[in-house]
């Protein structure tokens, strides 16, 4: 094959580096990671089970013996639910993102490569971004029933275009590089240069998108759930808790802002995570 | 540059008529349909056969294609089937309120994302950044429908220095027009600022790197003069690109902003049409967001060729 | 005679008199009444309803634009398609009706001058109407005005009224003030359905006018008239000057603001946005009442939230039924063992603040016909619902899944279930459904139980046959009892209240017998008022009276 290096543009210990040189981003990776070992362990350090309602005990306040962040309406353990809504918003990030990927950068990959089918994917990708997104999610749950699967899915479909129009653009900067186009002149198979070339060089940009869209989806759930189209109850998600939550917000502030606080510190740290990670795979922020 | 538009013309036609196949045929997949959420908990077969006769849902489809199309195509978009309005006068007067509402949320989150993100591309580094990086990213973290109901209830109930709701037509009088919008703006506009704000940032910084600076400087130019003229060039076109691109996004969170707010906006319209399956209310919205968004987009992409000739061959690549 | 109507709403107290007036109608009217109401005040809890009191003229000013919260959107501002139960809030501002609803559930007259005389044989009602009455567009108001009318709802396509008005053969104008409306078959709910939308009566010239379209522009006898609706958010009435008791009228305007949170118009109540917010949530209330500058009105609601279990519904609703084989489905006992595993009590004290109350039949302790046996509940017995749960052969935890509807008082509720009939040996699952995705699938049969409420008639009848007689047209549980139809036709057809009476407490007891829906509580309808406002009053029906109020002086 070629001599020409693969040049994944940064190495990976610079990178590193780059970002714990950063004061904002080691708190965003402390919260996050903070964040993941709770959703994760959540049944083994939760105080609680997120579903087990105990009417005489509604509304308690924080600080209640037994109950840390006091309790719903219903007397569940708010300590215990935002575990386990961590660990169901995390689901729903995680899955829509990865819904959004497995469609959207072969569809990207594709449109920035094959001239021929760049019309018709650019189509497909109008007609997702002109279709407004909560007609879809709204129809999605009517037909599918409101289940944190299905949020995910509808969120996941709503975010594949930014991801072919990023993937793409990516791919046509790459195309014309020195070693894609050498390895094409030496007459690589196509599947070849997408896969060793193209895609791993693509990979940072799909990363920080990643790292972007995850925290819409915990948000875009927060939404569905406003509109009644969340997960399956008694199951918590901080947007089911949220919005549950804001019906007796008058009576305990407590069970609304603390999912609230939640939700701003996860979507919070995986934004600036997201961030610091741009910047420092952007080779430009490093001449500064 | 009318060979490229003639192209742009038709790629959009394809777009209209594929999101009309998909939302006429996506709206009867749906479980349920007008006659039943019209006839909601007061409902017998009778009736519900009688309505479904009287606005043709027991017509194939074919045949509802067309009369919606036809009728579609001569600028009747149909008459609601629950309250019996013509849908061109609830678009009518639906539209202007979200626009208005877009423009203002767009004015806000412009103001604050371009002054936010060149104050955290010049002072890169410094607290000033931090401070700018952090309050943007904040904007992007907070669920918007928690914050309009956080901001009714501390700034409208308990100040009382905003309406909690209503809506008051610009004409008709403008200050409390104004007065109604501020807050649901400033929700809506909260998300869309955080951003613009990264954009501006980024392509600040690679303006600021960027030869012709560079050489600017070395002619003597003072570096505030640069950024000055730059970042107001650089920005016009952020904020152009990402209206372009964010317009789905403004409409999806109009439609929370409008719910709380009780604005008689589209998105209002948009979600309890599906709501009550009023299916040509639907097929409508569809139909006039798509069209906006096409509009847009093309509108976006003339812009950029004035703000900046460069990419005047757009398009092409 | 004439004033009778109206008496009502000046007067501060109200029951006494209106049986007073009542008693002077049967005298009068020398014939009985399908609603006798002399009878007596009947048993009911109505020490705990605040339904507001009629403004007193001396402190209130005229003038002003009233702003009530809605929480749904009406659909169809036309009397004879509107199906909402919301559309009724805005057209008792500019529809008045032949017939209406007391404080206490009674049938009063409005825009009749007194209850119809009924034949003996039970086929012809005669309405005297009130005279010098004009429509909003200066028609005048006849019995030509109500014949058109009632045949508009019987006729039009897509009528919502034909069901209400039962047999109805013809209507007849033996002069301008008086109906004589003939039927095929006894029908004693038609008085009931009088005093609702189908007794609403349109102007004929509106109507010759705007054809099925009369919702664009409706036009009827009424304190206010139509204005303006902006779509999905408001509805604007206007005062008419023409009304026949205009000196009555102080408001200016009323706009009928949409805000389909609870939480939302409770903040905008308080923020005074709006004077009057329908609705309430339980969860809001207490800290409402707490407000100096807000009341909260309360009246129970004459429907009911209950369960339904799929018993038979296996083709979809309408067609021949076919027994589903499931437990609960095949065995009575099954039913009542989740009968059984529901605290009642609990559920309404911590899920709905000690607001709403108690129910385990469909018969409301307000209606004139409850009794006793129709109000028996069986006591919470967990223990026992497990052995009935053995005794039917089924293993537990048994597993049954509960469609209910998507909005936050409807989970919260189905989670409190949830926890409930654990203890009965029941493992509910929950699937939360769009509204007009869970009207699809309780018609087409797809559900194994289903939480949902009717928002309550006046007459029972129309609370209980629709749902569970096996020709009913919800029935979604599938249900068929011989004996049941027989019981329920029989006090359909009766014009005798002892009897009545008698015959819907066995329905009650057949029904907790045989569970195919399972009573849980009655809604108590909360409105917040601004105490700037005088004259506000909630009804049994529902509809939160606002025509005669005013602001404070």
């Amino acid at each position: 094959m070629t001599t020409v290096a693969v040049p994944i543009r940064t190495n990976r210990r610079k990178i590193a580096r780059r970002i714990l040189r950063n004061p904002l981003a080691i708190t965003g990776l402390v919260v996050l990671v903070l964040a993941i070992v709770l959703a994760v362990f959540a049944n083994v350090l939760a105080p609680h089970e997120p579903t087990q309602t105990q009417l005489d005990q509604a509304f308690a306040p924080p600080g209640t013996a037994g109950h840390l962040l006091g309790t719903d309406d219903l007397g569940r353990d708010v300590l215990s639910r935002i575990m386990f809504g961590l660990r169901a918003s995390l689901h729903v990030g995680l899955l829509a993102v990865a819904t959004s990927l497995v469609i959207g950068v072969p569809l990207g990959l594709m449109a920035g490569y094959f001239r021929a089918i760049d019309a018709l994917i650019s189509r497909l990708t109008d007609l997702v971004l002109a279709f407004p997104f909560l007609i879809l999610a709204v129809g999605l749950a009517a037909i599918r029933g409101a289940s944190l699967g299905n949020a995910a899915i509808a969120i996941g479909i709503a975010q594949i275009p930014g991801v072919i129009r990023i993937v793409r653009s990516e791919t046509l900067r790459l195309k014309s590089l020195d070693f894609v186009a050498a390895a094409i002149v030496e007459g690589a198979s196509d599947a070849w240069v997408l896969g060793r070339h193209i895609l791993p060089n693509a990979a940072s940009v799909i990363i920080v998108q990643a790292t972007v869209a995850i925290p819409a989806a915990i948000l875009g759930e927060a939404v569905l759930s406003f509109l009644g189209l969340g997960i399956q109850p008694p199951a918590p998600s901080l947007g089911t808790m949220l919005s549950d939550a804001q019906q007796f917000a008058a009576r305990a502030p407590w069970a609304a802002v603390m999912p609230g606080l939640a939700i701003m510190l996860l979507t919070l740290a995986f934004n600036i995570v997201g961030d610091s990670l741009r910047d420092a795979l952007d080779p430009k922020a490093s001449r500064r | 540059m009318s060979r490229y538009l003639l192209h742009r013309l038709w790629q959009s036609a394809v777009t209209l008529i594929l999101a009309t196949i998909v939302v006429f045929a996506g709206v009867r997949a749906l479980p349920g349909d007008p006659a039943l959420a019209l006839a909601g908990e007061d409902r017998d077969p009778e009736s519900l056969r009688a309505i479904r006769e009287q606005y043709g849902l027991d017509d194939s489809w074919l045949v509802q294609f067309w009369q919606f199309v036809s009728h579609a195509a001569r600028g009747d978009l149909g008459q609601s089937i629950r309250t019996g309005e013509p849908v061109n006068g609830m678009i009518a007067g639906a539209l202007p309120v979200t626009i208005e509402l877009s423009v203002l949320a767009i004015l806000v989150a412009g103001v604050i994302g371009v002054g936010a993100g060149v104050i955290a591309a010049v002072r890169r580094g410094r607290p000033a950044e931090w401070a700018a990086n952090a309050l943007a990213l904040l904007g992007l973290s907070v669920p918007n429908f928690w914050l309009g109901l956080m901001a009714i209830l501390y700034l409208s109930v308990a100040l009382g220095l905003f309406p909690a709701s209503g809506f008051v037509p610009f004409f008709t009088n403008p200050v409390a027009n104004l007065h109604h919008l501020v807050l649901p703006a400033m929700i809506l506009g909260t998300g869309l600022a955080a951003v613009i704000m990264r954009q501006t940032r980024s392509s600040m910084l690679d303006a600021l790197s960027a030869d012709y600076i560079r050489t600017a400087e070395a002619k003597g130019l003072s570096p505030r003069a640069v950024i000055g003229r730059h970042a107001l060039r650089n920005s016009l076109i952020v904020v152009v690109t990402i209206v372009g691109l964010q317009l789905g996004a403004l409409i999806s969170g109009a439609v929370v902003t409008e719910r709380i707010f009780a604005l008689p906006g589209f998105g209002k319209l948009t979600v309890d049409a599906v709501f009550q399956r009023d299916y040509p209310v639907i097929q409508a919205v569809v139909l006039v967001t798509a069209t906006a968004y096409i509009v847009i987009n093309l509108l976006v992409d003339l812009l950029y060729s004035v703000i900046d000739p460069r990419i005047r061959v757009r398009g092409e690549s | 005679m004439k004033q009778s109507g109206n008496r009502l709403r000046r007067e501060h107290v109200v029951t006494p008199r209106l049986v007073f007036v009542t008693a002077v109608l049967l005298v009068a009217a020398g014939c009985s009444p399908v609603q006798p109401a002399a009878d007596g005040p009947t048993a009911s809890d109505s020490q705990s309803d605040v339904f507001g009191e009629p403004a007193d003229p001396a402190q209130v000013k005229a003038g002003g634009t009233l702003t009530v919260a809605l929480s749904a959107d009406p659909d169809k501002l036309d009397p004879t398609l509107s199906r909402s139960l919301y559309s009724r809030y805005v057209f008792h501002t500019m529809c008045e009706k032949l017939y209406d609803l007391g404080p206490d559930a009674k049938v009063v007259p409005q825009l009749a001058t007194a209850l119809p005389t009924i034949a003996p044989d039970g086929l012809s009602l005669t309405i005297p109407l009130r005279q010098g009455v004009k429509f909003a567009d200066g028609g005048t108001f006849d019995s030509a005005a109500v014949k058109t009318t009632i045949e508009r709802h019987l006729t039009l396509a897509g009528s919502a009224r034909k069901s209400e008005l039962g047999p109805i053969s013809a209507v007849e104008t033996p002069d301008p003030n008086t109906v004589l409306i003939k039927l095929s078959k006894p029908f004693a709910p038609l008085t009931a359905a009088l005093a609702d939308r189908a007794g609403m009566v349109l102007s004929p010239a509106a109507v010759s006018k705007l054809g099925a379209n009369f919702s664009g522009a409706p036009v009827c006898v009424g304190p206010f008239k139509f204005a303006n609706r902006v779509a999905q958010n408001s509805i604007k009435v206007v005062k008419d000057p023409q009304y026949y008791d205009a000196a009555k009228v102080h408001l200016d305007a009323i706009e009928y603001r949409i805000i389909t949170d609870s939480s939302i118009r409770s903040a905008n109540l308080k923020a005074g946005d709006a004077q009057v917010a329908d609705s309430l949530s339980s969860q809001d209330a207490p800290s409402l009442q707490k407000d100096s500058t807000i009341s909260v009105l309360q009246s129970q609601s004459l429907g009911y939230q209950g369960v339904t279990i799929n018993i038979a519904n296996a083709n979809g609703v309408g067609n021949p039924l076919k027994q589903l084989d499931t437990p609960i489905a095949k065995d009575p006992r099954v039913r009542q063992a989740l009968d059984l595993s529901i605290d009642r009590a609990a559920l309404v004290k911590s899920i709905f603040n000690g607001l709403n109350t108690v129910a385990c039949s469909p018969v409301s302790p307000k209606s004139e016909f409850t009794s006793e046996a129709a109000q028996v509940c069986p006591a919470h017995d967990p223990a026992k619902a497990k052995e009935l749960l053995a005794a039917a052969g089924v293993s537990t935890p048994y597993k049954v899944s509960m469609i209910t509807s998507n909005n936050p008082d409807s989970l919260r509720l189905a989670q409190a279930l949830q926890a409930m009939v654990k203890d009965g040996g029941f493992e509910l699952v929950i699937k939360p459904v769009e509204y007009a995705s869970l009207l699809d699938q309780q018609d087409r049969g797809d559900f194994e139980i289903l939480q949902l409420g009717w928002s309550g008639r006046v007459d029972p009848d129309a609370n209980i046959f629709n749902f569970v007689g096996t020709t009913g047209s919800q029935n979604v549980a599938g249900y068929s009892s011989p004996e049941l139809d027989k019981l329920l036709t029989d006090a359909r057809q009766s014009t005798d209240k002892a009897q009545r009476i008698k015959l819907y407490g066995d329905v009650v007891k057949k029904l907790q017998q045989d569970e195919p829906l399972i009573y849980l509580y009655r809604q108590r309808n909360l409105t917040g008022v601004s105490k700037k406002l005088l004259g506000v009053q909630t009804y049994p029906d529902g509809v939160i009276r606002t025509a005669f109020a005013g602001f404070a002086k």
